[in-house]
């Protein structure tokens, strides 16, 4: 039913509910949502934190975006990078993100992690983990380095060093064996690097580039294509029709340019 | 059978040089009968955006109904059109709106995005059925023939193809693909939008 | 077991549904009607669950009527099809949904052009030449696609018509032994012996 205003309430819409169960029991399974494998990781070192993630977004076995931004933004000194389904992270990072930036208006302070991090473990903890969103939380505030992991049923970690998606495992082993204490930028960057590369490479949800973030107190660069290991090569061929190729039946131009001609009527006007 | 699968259709859209192309097949069946080799399930938005809805038939008509009610009202409010990218973003919340119930659409978007400069830039988005927003540069597909379309368009797109090149690079990489489908095909049409004009040509297609 | 066609010609659509109403497995009522007079020009069959057929087709007849009355003119076929399937689509929504399948055929009387639209209980709204619902669609389509032409005067159409019914009477299993043809054209609706 269409409703009086366009701008909607808050807040999910449950009404297809019914009857997309009515037509499961008529023996139509209903599609499961598109879940992407992902890595995602992030990691303190001496200055701040630094983030990072692939860029492969999977439905079911297809890649179905082989470079989207899984790094979110949440606050100028906060990142949040997403793994599971899709359209949740998005949406979730997006909705923290305007409540942070009304939480920093309101109180006249520079926003810290551990609020974003409860505004997301609350609302995920209240969806009871329908909402598939794993996340990574990294960002600089008043307090120093921040770095969490939040899971779908609003579980929380506090760690030096983490990884999330369905290469973790890969990821967590690189950083098992090569993250220490006290690291420079360059050590840290590459550490990313190479963590998210094992994903990319090991894991077959993960792929195509690695899209790092490092914040410090004073500022966050957020670098898209850190690493790009997988460029396609340049086609050797062109597999251009030849105009004419395609037979069609009927054609229709609409012109979006109106062009009209300027008759002169009557007597023109003396001006002299 | 799931219910995507359940009335048939495939949708792709592609960039060309200062324009971009969007098509789609012509049949709605139920399960494996054919009903109609001439269902549209390409719509105008604007002079210069245009959306296919692939998915289940009373969703199409049903979400048709909802973004036309929905981009009149923003029409009135803001007393000017929208832009395709706003478009896409109505598109993707009024799916997220419904994650948890959703409507069987994976939707995509085509247009001509106006510049600051006065000129235009092609847009082309899709987004699965709970609205997750893939913005490409190259193409984007939806439907029942996805994954054969996805293959073949990798194979044929490239960078820079003029309105009458991409026409050509679009119809061929959809027929192709419908034709290893059993549940898309039945005849094709394709919009190709330029800054100033959109040729829709129906295209000659197996009928099998 | 219910059968219906539809067909659109020159300036007319063609409706027939058998007229048997069955109860499990015993045929109770064998001139049963199938086919609502909705308005002057708006004939609908219906089909499907037994009990959601009549009720829907009722309430639809009866709003119909309500806006002629309202507005002192009747609804277009396009317009009148798009309300029964927001109907359909909004029952669907509800707890207990029509299993109801459609076939609208009318003739707009400001554009002078025969509709045919196809309708099933999903709300899945389709306009078409030809239609049919039930098992005599795996006859009648093929029979349709090669013999329908959209230019045929009346005489031709309701051949084709008959053609269809021959081939269900003769191939399906649970043919229906009768049924009811009616026709909307520009003299409004009426209904017709084959």
């Amino acid at each position: 039913m269409a409703s009086p205003s366009v701008y909607n309430g808050s807040g999910f819409d449950f009404s297809n509910v019914t009857r997309n169960s009515f037509l499961e029991g008529r023996g139509l399974p209903l599609p499961k949502a598109t879940s992407t494998g992902t890595t995602i990781v992030g990691c303190v070192y001496r200055d701040g934190i630094v983030l990072g993630a692939d860029t492969r977004a999977t439905e079911g076995p297809i890649v179905a975006d082989k470079n989207c931004e899984k790094i979110h933004y949440i606050a100028d000194n906060i990142r949040c990078c997403g793994a599971g389904t899709a359209a949740d992270t998005e949406f979730t990072t997006a909705l923290i993100a305007s409540n942070m930036e009304m939480h920093a208006l309101s109180t006249g302070r520079k926003p810290r992690v551990v609020t974003a991090m409860t505004m997301l473990k609350q609302m995920l903890f209240r969806y009871q983990g329908h909402i598939g969103a794993a996340l990574v939380l990294g960002g600089v505030d008043a307090t120093g380095p921040q770095l969490f992991t939040i899971h779908p049923h609003g579980s929380t970690d506090k760690l030096p060093y983490v990884t999330m998606g369905s290469g973790s495992l890969a990821a967590m082993a690189v950083f098992e064996s090569g993250w220490k204490p006290d690291m420079s930028r360059e050590e840290a960057l590459a550490l990313v690097a190479a963590a998210i590369s094992a994903g990319i490479f090991n894991d077959l949800g993960s792929g195509s580039n690695v899209d790092a973030c490092v914040i410090t107190a004073t500022q966050t660069d957020f670098l898209r294509g850190f690493v790009k290991p997988n460029e396609r090569v340049e086609k050797e061929r062109r597999y251009v029709f030849k105009r004419g190729t395609t037979a069609w039946k009927k054609e229709e131009i609409k012109n979006l340019v109106v062009s009209e001609t300027v008759v002169g009527h009557g007597e023109q006007m003396d001006v002299s | 059978m799931s219910i995507m699968q359940y009335n048939g259709g495939s949708v792709i859209a592609m960039v060309g040089k200062d324009c971009v192309a969007i098509a789609s097949d012509l049949r709605l069946g139920v399960q494996s009968l054919s009903i109609s080799a001439n269902y549209q399930k390409i719509f105008p938005i604007t002079d210069r955006i245009y959306v296919g809805l692939p998915g289940l038939g009373t969703d199409v008509t049903t979400l048709h109904e909802q973004f036309r009610y929905r981009v009149n009202m923003y029409t009135i409010k803001e007393e000017r059109e929208i832009e395709p990218q706003t478009f896409a973003q109505l598109v993707s919340s009024t799916l997220y709106e419904r994650r948890f119930g959703p409507y069987f659409i994976e939707p995509v978007v085509a247009g001509m995005q106006k510049l600051p400069t006065g000129g235009f830039a092609p847009f082309i988005a899709a987004t699965d059925l709970i609205g997750c927003l893939n913005f490409a540069k190259d193409f984007v597909v939806a439907g029942t023939a996805s994954e054969k379309l996805f293959g073949v368009a990798e194979g044929l797109w490239e960078p820079d193809l003029e309105a009458e090149d991409l026409f050509e690079t679009i119809s061929q990489t959809l027929l192709n693909a419908v034709d290893r489908d059993a549940f898309s095909g039945w005849g094709a049409v394709v919009h190709v939008i330029t800054k100033d004009k959109v040729v829709t040509r129906t295209l000659k297609g197996r009928m099998d | 077991m219910d059968v219906s066609f539809a067909i659109t010609g020159k300036g007319y659509v063609i409706l027939a549904a058998d007229t048997t109403a069955a109860h499990s497995i015993i045929k109770v009522k064998l001139d049963e009607d199938k086919i609502k007079e909705l308005s002057p020009h708006l004939l609908m069959a219906y089909s499907g669950e037994p009990g959601d057929t009549v009720q829907f087709a009722e309430y639809v007849e009866r709003n119909i009527r309500l806006y002629q009355i309202r507005n002192l003119y009747p609804l277009r076929p396009s317009s009148a099809a798009s309300w029964i399937r927001r109907s359909l689509a909004d029952s669907l929504r509800s707890r207990k949904p029509y299993s109801v399948n459609l076939l609208l055929g009318g003739y707009d009387t400001t554009t002078h052009t025969p509709h045919l639209y196809w309708m099933d209980y999903l709300g899945t709204l389709v306009d078409v030449p030809f239609a049919a619902h039930g098992y005599g669609s795996y006859f009648a389509l093929s029979l349709l696609d090669r013999y329908h032409d959209p230019e045929a005067p009346l005489e031709e159409g309701l051949a084709v018509l008959k053609r269809c019914i021959d081939e269900v009477t003769k191939r399906l299993v649970v043919a229906q032994p009768k049924y009811k043809v009616k026709v909307v054209d520009k003299d409004g609706v009426r209904e017709v012996e084959l």
